[in-house]
């Protein structure tokens, strides 16, 4: 009511330029239309490619252009966002699920991590692309480390195979500690 | 589909198909090479019915394609070869999937808003047809020329494609089948479709999955692998997993292969694990 008493004396005063927020936010509230389906993708492909990946996006695919690694470096390391009261490392259990073997209850595709590393022995369905991590938790390598890498790979080695999970919020924070846990845990079936 | 489906069983009965790695036919496990020397074939299945509908399918106006383009595709002999190429009586860029919809909605009579006309010819009639249009250039070398400014536009689009990361995966054609062709996803074998001019067997017939596929089918299924997204991806909510058919982005990335298969003889259907 009040509105549209206000635009009246808006209008009254001719001011009609001013009446266009107003109009915005009826535009606002009616259902918005659906995108179409090619729509959809163009604003997947083209408006949701980060400026880190246009760096990549060349014949080299692996390494950056346009900008020295050490800033890429230093601005993917700055987006890292740890779990509460920072514990890096979660449940491996829950971590081995995330892992992604469906043989070991991993049916999300969202960690996927066997597609490209081998790492519980008894796993033989695992991809060559990035190295073994069978026995990785002995190789003495810090879990806060190994957190970041998960969290945001391209801190470490810009435009890598290896999606920034974390990054991308595929993955949530609490969730790569379970990795990680899987990953260090003496238990984990990677160590033992 | 029946037939198919039994054939295909037979085989799986047989533990030929499960665990091999086999991408290129000559590769194929030894079960699928006898099967193909005793022309025992399941991608012929769709190359006859494709035969059937370019004879006897007839438009709302009553003509069918063998009225325009002659009996057994006289006049489509090597058309495959040259495409995808622009066309100037619909002045785009067209491949093999996207020409004849064309000649279907502009020469017979289907309407192009009608959503079930679209469905039959998506899902049914797209991929017997192309199949069989495509044998007609069969030992042929493949030829695509890169000479109309549209053609020029769509060839540096599907080369900017190739090598575009996008995606919660940060993937593209290039990462996959340039960089890390020869490596192994999982359990599949990355093949580098660019360098061995693979063109030259699409459509092709999966066994694995028991399916026919296009160029335009293999093209948007890889990008599933992208996690792409409008907002935030989300395995149920938001992935938007394929661009549509007849995009111009999968027109233009075929071009960018095809014509990087030139001098390839074509052999279709392909017969892939
Ligand atoms: C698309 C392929 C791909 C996927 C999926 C992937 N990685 Fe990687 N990963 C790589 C590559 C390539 C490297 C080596 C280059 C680098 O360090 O970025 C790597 C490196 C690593 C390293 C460092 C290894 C070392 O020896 O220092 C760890 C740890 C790791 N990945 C863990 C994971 C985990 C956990 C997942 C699942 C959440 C995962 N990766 C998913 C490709 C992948
Ligand atoms: C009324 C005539 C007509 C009918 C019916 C028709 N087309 Fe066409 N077709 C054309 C014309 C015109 C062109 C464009 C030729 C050009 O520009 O080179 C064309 C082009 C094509 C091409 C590309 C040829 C080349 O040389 O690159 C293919 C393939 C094709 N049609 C397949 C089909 C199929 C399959 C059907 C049936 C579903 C069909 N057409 C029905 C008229 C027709
Ligand atoms: C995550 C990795 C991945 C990405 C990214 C990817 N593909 Fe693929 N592609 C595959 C796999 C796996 C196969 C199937 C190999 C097989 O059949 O064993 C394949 C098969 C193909 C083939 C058939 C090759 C042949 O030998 O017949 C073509 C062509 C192709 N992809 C094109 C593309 C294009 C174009 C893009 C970019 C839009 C793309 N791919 C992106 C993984 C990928």
């Amino acid at each position: 009511m009040k509105k549209i008493a206000l635009a009246g004396a808006v209008v009254g005063l001719g001011l009609l330029v001013a009446c266009q927020p107003a109009a915005q936010k009826a535009e606002a509230q009616k259902p918005k239309k659906k995108l179409s389906k090619y729509e959809k993708f163009k604003i997947a492909f083209y408006q949701n490619q980060d400026k880190w990946q246009k760096y990549c996006s060349n014949e080299a695919q692996l390494v950056p252009q346009g900008i020295s690694i050490e800033e890429f470096k230093k601005a993917m390391l700055a987006t890292i966002k740890f779990p509460p009261g920072g514990k890096v490392m979660g449940d491996w259990k829950r971590g081995e699920k995330l892992f992604g073997d469906p043989k070991k209850g991993g049916r999300s595709r969202r960690g996927n991590c066997y597609a490209c590393h081998c790492g519980d022995p008894q796993i033989i369905a695992c991809g060559n692309i990035g190295p073994s991590l069978r026995g990785y938790g002995k190789r003495g390598i810090d879990p806060k480390q190994t957190y970041m890498r998960i969290y945001n790979s391209w801190a470490f080695n810009p435009c890598s195979a290896m999606p920034r999970l974390g990054y991308w919020g595929v993955l949530k924070p609490e969730e790569i500690a379970d990795i990680v846990a899987f990953l260090h845990s003496p238990e984990s079936p990677i160590n033992r | 589909m029946g037939k198919r489906a039994l054939l295909a069983l037979g085989l799986f009965a047989g533990g030929a198909v499960v665990g091999t790695l086999a991408v290129a036919k000559e590769k194929l496990p030894e079960h699928l090479r006898e099967l193909l020397e005793l022309g025992m074939h399941p991608g012929h299945v769709f190359v006859d019915e494709g035969r059937d509908y370019y004879h006897n399918l007839k438009g709302p106006n009553g003509k069918t394609c063998a009225t325009c383009h002659g009996q057994d595709g006289a006049k489509l002999e090597g058309a495959y070869a040259k495409m995808p190429r622009y066309y100037k009586d619909i002045d785009k860029v067209a491949d093999i999937d996207l020409r004849i919809l064309s000649c279907m909605t502009k020469y017979m009579g289907f309407d192009p808003k009608d959503k079930k006309f679209r469905k039959e010819y998506d899902k049914k009639l797209r991929v017997p047809l192309a199949t069989y249009v495509a044998s007609l250039s069969n030992g042929m070398k493949i030829n695509v020329e890169i000479k109309h400014p549209k053609e020029k536009e769509m060839y540096e689009l599907g080369k900017k494609i190739w090598f575009t990361r996008a995606g919660a995966r940060e993937f593209s054609c290039a990462m996959c089948h340039t960089v890390l062709a020869g490596k192994r996803i999982r359990l599949q074998g990355l093949p580098n479709p660019v360098k061995a001019k693979s063109y030259n067997h699409w459509p092709a017939y999966r066994f694995g999955s028991d399916r026919m596929w296009t160029m335009e089918d293999r093209v948007t299924s890889c990008f599933k692998a992208y996690f792409l997204f409008t907002k935030r991806w989300d395995e149920k909510k938001d992935w938007v997993k394929k661009p549509p058919l007849y995009s111009k982005e999968v027109i233009a990335v075929e071009l960018y292969m095809k014509h990087a298969s030139n001098g390839g003889i074509i052999e279709v259907p392909g017969l892939l694990r």
